[in-house]
């Protein structure tokens, strides 16, 4: 006969069934979410802080990537995308490569970061390499300066890239376009500046 | 060119060709001297940039990674590249994609619309793992190109992040401390440099380097304390990003914090070039924002 271990209370079970019952802030779906993003299996963190002890960010600031892990798991999905911390995260990856349990805390974070995105809160340098691509195809694109350099070393004035073939934007614009990129940074910038 | 070259398409990125011009132009000549050939990809983009564009959209990051992808598989042909940014983009994408059934149907749904297909055809490698690799260069060959050694400089390796980690997605090994890099640098006649926290990151990355300066310049300045405290003449790198972090930083921490280095940033394949002859004003070295002449003076 198998052993039923419960409460012998059916409110208390259903209560305890529920992982996110102790706070009406969690959001379990927050969890599943950062798992299938970042491809990484989050739940399995035991909190050891090798991450953070191994974070070149850490000692100079209040970002914790363990807190952010925490926050996962525990589906802190509003703490965790409001904390300007977030984005402190330099992917230097050191977290990801001595992590005992084999995660990667680094794809988390950039799971956590595509999650704010999708609420419209992102630093505005990101939107803005959004536009410079979307126009130029170049995150960095050329100037005038290192044109010159450019010829004085036998190069073309501008790379063989999509600044020498401009034709291949138009193709770089439609995929961003389909992902509806480029409208959203640019209406996020424009509410901005009112 | 010779039946014996090996051709790969010579992906650009963004800072190299943009601000650092001199890195693409002895990527070419450098290499040509030691068997590589690198052909244009013509109309590639940035890459794009791992830290910043992956971090809000991770599907726009894979399906515009993998239009430069495709442009070389068109040509059928490796790609090989300089920045270690670049590489995360080119190179991840290309393994997740090949692998990854869901993503890459994902991706091939948005290229049907402008009329391009990822095949995963092809292979993505940094141009320093091309050098190192015995069956396609290998140090020896390195040596023996070298006409104006370096003899007498002692040279900070910094190898940066995007290459080598995270490692189980890569395949160089040991991330904690790797000495591969070294035994180029040493190759060209210049002596490499342990330092203290060898592997730390430069600081750039992550969209940091945009989102708080003084933050990721804070870090720049440590790596800089423990470079200077060994007495390198100067660092070495193979990623344009941290070149420009390492080199402009300098001007930037010494505006914010007031602490002065003057220590030169060379790029590898400039290191290369000078060691196989090339003048600095081949390799546009007068772009650099910390003057390399302190560098320059012991090596001629």
């Amino acid at each position: 006969m198998a052993n039923v271990k419960d409460y012998g209370n059916a409110e208390l079970e259903e209560k305890l069934s529920d992982t996110s019952y102790y706070t009406t802030d969690s959001n379990p779906q927050f969890l599943e979410d950062v798992k299938k993003i970042s491809r990484t299996a989050a739940n399995m963190c035991f909190q050891c802080g090798t991450c953070t002890g191994s974070c070149p960010s850490a000692p100079r600031s209040s970002y914790r990537i363990r807190l952010f892990m925490r926050r996962g798991v525990l589906g802190l999905e509003k703490e965790a995308l409001n904390d300007p911390d977030l984005w402190l995260c330099t992917t230097c990856y050191s977290c990801t490569d001595r992590c005992p349990r084999g995660l990667a805390p680094t794809d988390v974070i950039m799971a956590m970061r595509n999650l704010a995105f999708k609420v419209d809160i992102v630093p505005r340098n990101f939107l803005k390499t959004v536009q410079l691509i979307y126009k130029t195809g170049h995150g960095v694109p050329n100037n005038d300066v290192n044109r010159a350099a450019r010829v004085k070393l036998g190069l073309p004035a501008d790379p063989p890239t999509t600044h020498s073939y401009p034709e291949f934007i138009p193709g770089i614009q439609k995929i961003m376009d389909f992902y509806g990129m480029k409208d959203k940074a640019d209406r996020i910038l424009a509410e901005e500046s009112k | 060119m010779s039946g014996n070259m090996k051709q790969y398409a010579f992906f650009l990125g963004c800072i190299a060709p943009n601000r650092y011009p001199g890195c693409e132009a002895a990527a070419i000549k450098t290499s040509e001297k030691l068997g590589i050939e690198l052909l244009p990809l013509k109309g590639a983009s940035c890459c794009p940039a791992p830290g910043a564009f992956g971090a809000i959209d991770l599907k726009v990051w894979y399906a515009l990674a993998a239009r430069n992808i495709v442009l070389a598989e068109e040509m059928n042909m490796d790609i090989t590249l300089i920045c270690n940014g670049c590489y995360k983009s080119i190179y991840e994408v290309n393994e997740i994609l090949k692998h990854n059934d869901e993503l890459r149907d994902g991706v091939n749904e948005v290229l049907a619309e402008v009329d391009m297909e990822f095949k995963g055809s092809i292979d993505v490698w940094h141009l320093i793992e091309l050098y190192y690799d015995e069956k396609i260069c290998g140090v020896e060959k390195v040596r023996a190109s070298v006409t104006r050694p370096l003899t007498g400089t002692k040279i900070a390796p910094h190898y940066g992040c995007h290459l080598l980690k995270p490692k189980k997605e890569r395949h160089f090994g040991d991330t904690e401390n790797p000495m591969w890099f070294e035994e180029l640098i040493d190759a060209l006649g210049a002596e490499s440099v342990q330092y203290r926290n060898k592997m730390q990151c430069c600081g750039a990355g992550g969209g940091v380097r945009g989102f708080d300066l003084t933050h990721s310049l804070d870090i720049t300045n440590e790596k800089l304390i423990n470079v200077q405290e060994v007495g390198a003449d100067a660092i070495t790198e193979f990623c344009p990003f941290c070149q420009l972090q390492y080199d402009r930083g300098q001007v930037e921490i010494k505006e914010k914090f007031g602490q002065e280095y003057n220590l030169p940033v060379l790029h590898y394949n400039e290191l290369l070039g000078l060691a196989q002859g090339m003048t600095p004003q081949e390799l546009a070295l007068d772009l650099h924002a910390v003057d390399c002449n302190s560098f320059l003076e012991k090596i001629v």
